[in-house]
């Protein structure tokens, strides 16, 4: 069954009083219950748009979004969000950020019991001792990690994710690639996931599909399946010849819309 | 052995001979004056001893110096050479004299002022957070107080003070009124301003926990904002001080304002002086306190 459907979404963002920019035009697509759904595309394409809209944060001008059978409205409990900067409170210290939001997921749970849970996710995520600390007294890369612990914690079906390692180094990066992928590997049931990204590898790394997108008015170019058997082992999977076709596709659909813009009227690079 | 010798050793040594040597020609309580800048001294030699980092004992050193020049010049202009006016100049020694001497009294005038500054200041803070806060989270309500902010706002509150005297029942009720309406426009201001300032990210990551009105503004709206708040409190409380002290030398028949007035009035000019400087040393104490608060509150900001 699907757990999320986007059926014929268009969206538009009211430019000053001029005329409308049209950020997604027609977008069509599901995912289903239990898949790990990375979108790719370059920057503008409307990608955190989507994410938003799965969020509640925005919602579409046309179309519709279901999830659960029933139409988006506003944002809810039901969905774990990590953005790329502050989604934690920067005056909560790690463990408070995830109690405080625990506290309104399972309002009849006690105070320490949701001490506890964000205590255990925190460990999970390598970062015992840390649970005191504000975010500013922790590097970008944990940050991130407290972050996913929240959503995690927050234990809802729908996990949504907006470039959640686009600021951290690129050695951070892989080490927070493996600690998402295990967390989300070792749950009883699998959550569903829809991970933004503009990093090629680490959408094929994670998803068990791709969506490449276009830009200007965004919208859906390919739909890429990914059938690597998990759990994945990074330095095996960039071996493997699949892995490289994949990627060469990818990268060529990228390129071909960057260079269908240069030949345009509009430069982009 | 240049850690142990500072210009503001010398300079003290100096200083000291030269006050205790050198013969007065007015009645000048020299022996307080060696009295203050030898404590002072003490103090700066302990802190040395106390905290080898050397920083903040630079500083002090420095600050020191500037002080021992000043009373230095003071003393030789007034005691030692007369070369100023004695009935309008006091000796650095008469005024550190009388400063001990009316300690008691400066207190409870200290007392009467505490009393204004904590009616007055105090709510302001109760009534200009909590409504900057509400304000600035409902967009029609910050949309509809903006003009009268920026209309009445500006308006130095000291030209209320006649018609304040003149419509309140007591002197003290006008004061207290004066003091909010000094204080509340730069703390309600710079709350409404705080709020609109939170970065929009952490308002997402809050409405995604679909938080109700209380829990938004005390838990994310409230904090989000304090590093404006505070600075609009302490423009609000420098206001406080002006309007307080104003306010005192007008009407009032106690506090630390009334105190310089007073004593002006008489040409007791030493008092005067000793008025001045105590105003002084409250403010820096306050500020000082304000300041830990300050710092407190926004621990978790990167330092």
């Amino acid at each position: 069954m699907s757990k999320l459907v986007v059926k014929n979404v268009t969206l538009n963002y009211a430019n000053g009083n001029k005329s409308n920019t049209t950020a997604l035009e027609n977008i069509n697509f599901s995912v289903s219950e239990g898949e790990f759904l990375s979108i790719i595309g370059p920057s503008g394409c409307g990608k955190s748009s989507i994410l938003n809209l799965f969020t509640g944060l925005l919602s579409a001008s046309e179309g519709e979004i279901l999830l659960n059978g029933k139409a988006i409205s506003g944002t809810g409990l039901d969905r774990g969000v990590v953005f790329q900067h502050y989604s934690l409170f920067p005056w909560m210290s790690a463990k408070k950020n995830i109690s405080f939001a625990l506290s309104q997921s399972f309002p009849s749970k006690s105070k320490k019991e949701l001490t506890r849970i964000a205590e255990d996710y925190l460990g999970a995520m390598g970062l015992k001792g840390f649970e005191d600390k504000f975010p500013a007294e922790l590097s970008g890369g944990m940050q991130q990690r407290v972050a996913i612990a929240k959503a995690l914690a927050m234990d809802t079906e729908l996990i949504l994710m907006d470039e959640p390692f686009g600021a951290v180094d690129s050695k951070t990066r892989v080490v927070l690639q493996d600690k998402l992928l295990n967390m989300w590997d070792s749950g009883e049931q699998k959550k569903t996931v829809v991970f933004i990204t503009h990093d090629i590898d680490e959408a094929i790394f994670l998803s068990d599909r791709i969506i490449v997108m276009s830009s200007g008015p965004g919208r859906v170019k390919r739909e890429i399946a990914v059938n690597f058997a998990r759990p994945r082992d990074r330095f095996s999977l960039t071996k493997n010849a699949e892995y490289a076709h994949l990627r060469n596709e990818i990268v060529s659909l990228f390129y071909d819309d960057l260079a269908s813009k240069i030949g345009g009227e509009e430069v982009v690079l | 052995m240049k850690k142990f010798l500072r210009l503001a050793d010398f300079i003290f040594i100096v200083f000291l001979i030269l006050v205790l040597v050198l013969p007065s020609v007015v009645k000048a309580h020299s022996a307080y004056l060696a009295g203050l800048i030898s404590i002072t001294w003490v103090i700066f030699i302990g802190a040395r001893i106390y905290n080898k980092s050397s920083e903040k004992v630079i500083v002090l050193g420095d600050a020191l110096l500037v002080v021992y020049i000043f009373l230095l010049l003071w003393e030789l202009a007034t005691s030692k050479f007369a070369w100023l006016d004695k009935f309008l100049y006091p000796t650095p020694g008469v005024v550190i004299k009388m400063f001990i001497e009316d300690m008691p009294f400066l207190l409870k005038g200290l007392l009467s002022s505490s009393g204004l500054l904590a009616g007055g200041f105090g709510l302001a803070l109760i009534t200009a957070i909590p409504m900057g806060l509400y304000f600035g989270y409902k967009k029609r309500l910050k949309l509809a107080a903006k003009p009268f902010a920026k209309i009445l706002g500006p308006i130095p509150p000291i030209v209320y003070i006649p018609y304040a005297i003149a419509v309140l029942p007591t002197f003290r009720a006008a004061s207290i009124f004066i003091i909010f309406l000094g204080a509340f426009w730069p703390i309600f201001i710079n709350t409404l301003n705080g709020v609109s300032d939170i970065d929009k990210k952490i308002m997402d990551s809050a409405r995604m926990l679909n938080l109700n009105d209380r829990q938004m503004l005390l838990n994310v709206i409230l904090p989000g904002s304090i590093s404006a708040i505070m600075s609009g409190a302490t423009i609000g409380l420098s206001f406080s001080f002006i309007l307080l002290t104003s306010a005192e030398m007008i009407g009032a028949t106690s506090g630390m304002g009334w105190h310089v007035k007073y004593f002006s009035d008489f040409a007791d000019y030493p008092r005067v002086i000793v008025g001045i400087l105590f105003i002084g040393i409250i403010v820096t104490i306050i500020t000082f306190f304000f300041d830990k608060l300050e710092k407190y509150l926004l621990r978790w900001r990167k330092t």
